[in-house]
């Protein structure tokens, strides 16, 4: 099929308003008589609240409000279990939790009524080790009414077996005999990796505004990802209809996840009710780093394998500690295990995933959803195997590698697996020139890994689109422009639909009350979901458009085709008429009203049987990539230097080759950054580095220099996606991490299976290994 | 206690009623309306607010608005003419350099305010330069493409906003 749009870098639709700084952002709205929001938040991270008194809070001039839990619906949210309130009732579980809101006159005043609102609390014990939590012996239960909480019905998912102390969730994936795969074996390696505790670090805070409109409908405004799980999660703790809840989301600077789980809206929302006033209420900086991260994880690993590599057993551990509250980390305890199935043969397997508790602050989603960590862990068990048997990592790799028409681990078809291809050429371009081992205090060595990523399945997205006479299509989508560049890919398939320029599409989203359904820009579904339903829009608006050209032209509405503004007859395009000319002057097509077209589009998935995790459909697709990198590690700093970087994905058709390498450029460097730089240092529960100075994040200085990085798309359709279209976003970071891992021990000689990589981490291990 | 205060922005003068205490990032934006300057961090390590005082980058989290009296402010609004864009701007356009756009008001001026004094930069001059301004979509690399490319068309001084 010739593609006049789609695989063109046509200009991003929302750069010029961007760069112009006409672009709105959650927090560039004001409404009269707005009132200041701040939150009273828990010091302990795990105890009673006693009691609370308010009253000198309430009569601080300038305070309109002041509430605490009971204030709130007895309502507890969350994403696969509803654990959390959003201000806490009786317990405090981790430091920074809310426990109450003030709303009033200007954010200093409503900071000065925190510090009067007199909290007693009787501290509990916390404990802050996932496998310490996880034990049956764990004394500290940091929700001992677990089993009253509800859970939102996912087909799938069980709650744990007794006696397994903090242990909210788990879920497994078995397939063929174990024991017998791990008696054949010729080598067995086994290892235990982590992954630490990062965050987000959008320049966005969090922010969310809220009031009631003249029609009594509550409007929230936020830097939500996800209208699709807010909303009805506000419709349910208010107990309001759909109709009458609004969640708008104009631009979101930036969200990789941390986003998905904000339920500041809801404190909003309550203050704004009882205010009957707009209420903003902006987190800080400081409160951003101190709640809201990405996920911890403990992750074991013990593999079987044959003398030339075969994998024949393999036994997955995959620990998830989700902090006080299971949020998002829930369904990372399934959805891991995608990652974990996605790329390699392995005929006796069994995952076992665990969401625990811990006195955390609650993580949440972070790009890659669990992809990232599964790989940092298999990826390096490949590396380690090869090593053993004397075999290079590719051949390794190459030998256990899924085949398109393999059923994989999981019982699902793999439909294409671009691996391979992208191994191959980030192989070639890494070249096999010998690199310089040492020079003074700095020793090099290479890496290569290889990562994949899933679709998620099962969501909705609905897509609106409408012709008008001006020679203009709108189209208007329910999903968050987070920065990824959605909007520019809805405007090019409509455009691709109907043969028209890029230019001459609108694009429309940000607003529950006016634009169609959809769930949330996450999971790597928005090209595909978002694309499908586009599509199947534009065929329902040429339905209408050719129903009423076919009676201009005299010809059956199944033999007309549009392009160029134009309909006209297959195979006669003599005969054709302008879509303007349809129109009154008035902008309506007589007989019709509007040319206007729905689509939906939901992925149909074949749930997993809940005892062995087994589906022919679990997930949409997979996307695939590989990463090549030479380091330079200084042996007496610690510092690790990116010499030299390539990464090739496959991403199924790109839609916009360039936004393809913003993906990729970006989600490199903050993979790199993940590993080398960031690190949220806590202590009995306190975040102790909640600013940019104490929490690094790379800047210009830390990325490497233009001629030593290379991005190729190697991309193979699929041809159930859009124009062959998978994804990419999330599935970029999958084999950073693991790839720089090996090329750190092919530099010093030493395995690290514990991340960060940070520089006095690794001075420490170098220091170590002196002795 | 309040006080009057006039400020010149994007060569034009305003009268504001504020506090002493007022940041003149939130004065910008809340009372002037010009909401392209973003507030990141309140603690001046993000950049996002980022404005020229008198073409020097500042942090506007960082400043009292008082303390911008008599100074010519600049923000991202200013930028452009009526006629076209700033050819920084326009670089960020047609070389990628934007994704979610939080950092990109304070990443622009902070570009410019290099260019207006090195009109020649290496690509190492380029990144120290902008080593103040984060950013946590892009990776930096079309960012300095776009730099760049605005040097290397020698542009760099193209229509002073200041007034």
């Amino acid at each position: 099929m010739r593609l006049a749009t789609i695989g063109k870098s046509v200009t991003r639709i929302d750069a010029p308003s961007k760069v112009t700084g006409q672009a709105r952002y959650a927090e560039d709205w004001w409404e009269h008589g707005t009132l200041y929001a701040r939150i009273l938040r828990s010091p302990h991270p795990h105890a009673r609240i006693v009691s609370i008194d308010i009253s000198k809070a309430l009569q601080l001039p300038g305070v309109r409000a002041v509430i605490t839990g009971n204030d709130m619906p007895d309502r507890r949210m969350g994403i696969l279990v509803l654990d959390q309130y959003p201000l806490a009732r009786d317990i405090v579980r981790y430091v920074g939790e809310p426990v109450a809101a003030v709303a009033a006159d200007s954010p200093d005043t409503a900071e000065d009524a925190l510090a009067l609102i007199e909290v007693i609390y009787e501290t509990e014990q916390a404990v802050f080790d996932i496998e310490s939590a996880m034990s049956a012996n764990c004394r500290v239960i940091i929700h001992p009414d677990l089993g009253k909480h509800s859970k939102l019905s996912v087909t799938g998912i069980r709650p744990p077996a007794a006696g397994k102390g903090n242990v909210f969730l788990e879920w497994h994936i078995r397939n063929g005999n174990l024991d017998q795969g791990f008696k054949d074996a010729e080598l067995i390696v086994e290892n235990r990796y982590t992954v630490h505790r990062i965050n987000h670090a959008c320049i966005e805070t969090h922010m969310a505004s809220a009031c009631i409109d003249p029609d009594g409908v509550l409007t929230i405004r936020s830097t939500r990802q996800g209208p699709g799980i807010g909303k009805p999660h506000a419709c349910r703790f208010f107990d309001l209809p759909a109709s009458r809840v609004r969640m708008m989301e104009p631009y979101i600077g930036g969200s990789f996840g941390g986003k998905a789980d904000l339920w500041i809206e809801l404190i909003a929302a309550r203050l704004a009710q009882i205010t009957k006033r707009p209420v903003r209420l902006t987190l800080t900086r400081k409160e951003v780093f101190e709640t809201v991260s990405r996920s911890n994880f403990v992750i074991y690993v013990k593999d079987g394998v044959k003398k030339d590599g075969t994998l024949i057993a393999r036994d997955i551990r995959f620990i998830v500690g989700s902090g006080a509250y299971s949020q998002m980390s829930s369904a990372i305890v399934r959805n891991a295990g995608f990652a974990a199935v996605g790329t390699y043969r392995t005929p006796n397997f069994h995952w076992a995933s665990y969401g625990v508790y811990t006195n955390l602050p609650p993580s949440t989603a972070f790009r890659g959803f669990g992809a990232p960590e599964v790989q940092w862990a298999i990826e390096q068990q490949m590396d380690v195997i090869a090593e053993k048997l004397r075999l290079q990592p590719v051949e390794v790799r190459q030998r256990n590698l899924l085949h398109k028409g393999d059923v994989n681990v999981q019982g699902q078809m793999t439909t294409g697996i671009g691996a391979e291809e992208c191994l191959s050429r980030v192989e070639e371009w890494l070249g096999s020139q010998p690199i310089e081992k040492k020079t003074g205090p700095w020793c090099r060595g290479r890496g290569i890994a290889v990562g994949n990523k899933y679709t998620v399945a099962a969501t909705t997205s609905c897509v609106n689109v409408k012709v008008h006479p001006e020679n203009r299509l709108e189209v208007c989508h329910g999903l968050d422009e987070i920065g990824q560049g959605i909007n520019t890919v809805a405007a090019q398939v409509v455009a691709e639909e109907f043969g028209v320029a890029f230019e001459d599409v609108d694009v429309r989203w940000g607003d529950t009350m006016t634009m169609p359904y959809d769930w949330a820009s996450m999971a790597s579904r928005s090209t595909w979901q978002l694309g499908h339903a586009a599509r199947l829009a534009c065929k329902d608006a040429k339905r209408r458009l050719f129903e009423m050209a076919g009676q201009k032209l005299g010809a059956h509405p199944d033999d007309l085709e549009t392009s160029g503004w134009k309909v006209f007859v297959n195979k006669c395009p003599y005969r054709s008429i302008p879509i303007r000319e349809l129109f009154s002057p008035v902008g309506i097509v007589p007989g019709v009203g509007e040319i206007f077209g729905q689509g939906e589009y939901t992925e149909p998935k074949i749930m997993e049987d809940p005892e062995t995790g087994q589906s022919p459909k679990a997930a949409t697709t997979y996307m695939y990539g590989a990463c090549g990198v030479e380091i330079a590690v200084n042996e007496e700093t610690g510092e690790i230097r990116i010499e030299r970087l390539v990464t090739a994905y496959d991403m199924g058709q790109p839609i916009n080759p360039r936004m393809c390498e913003q993906q990729i450029e970006g989600g490199v460097t903050q993979a790199i950054g993940g590993l080398l730089y960031e690190e949220l240092l806590t202590e009995e529960g306190v975040v102790k580095n909640s600013n940019f100075l104490d929490y690094k994040i790379s800047g210009t200085m830390e990325t490497p220099n233009l001629a030593k990085m290379c991005s190729i798309l190697a991309p193979d359709p699929d041809e159930r996606g859009p124009f062959g279209a998978k994804a990419l976003g999330e599935g970029v970071l999958t084999p950073i991490a693991p790839a720089i891992g090996t090329a750190f021990y092919n530099a010093t000689g030493l395995r690290v299976t514990d991340q960060p990589l940070t520089r006095e981490r690794v001075w420490r291990l170098l220091k170590e290994r002196k002795k | 206690m309040k006080q009057q205060v006039w400020l010149k922005v994007n060569g034009a003068d305003y009268e504001v009623f504020i506090e002493p205490s007022r940041l003149l990032s939130e004065v910008l934006r809340e009372d002037l309306g010009f909401t392209g300057s973003k507030v990141g961090c309140e603690e001046g390590e993000c950049g996002a607010c980022t404005v020229l005082l008198d073409g020097a980058p500042v942090r506007s989290c960082l400043i009292l608005a008082v303390q911008a009296k008599g100074k010519a402010i600049t923000t991202i609004e200013g930028l452009a003419s009526e006629e076209a864009l700033h050819p920084l701007q326009q670089a960020f356009i047609d070389h990628f350099a934007v994704q979610c756009g939080f950092c990109t008001p304070g990443m622009i001026l902070t570009a410019k305010a290099l260019l207006d004094v090195n009109p020649n930069p290496t690509e190492e001059e380029i990144r120290q330069a902008l080593a103040g301004n984060l950013c946590r979509c892009t990776g930096y690399i079309k960012i300095i493409e776009a730099v760049l490319a605005v040097k290397n068309k020698g542009k760099a001084t193209d229509g002073d906003r200041q007034g």
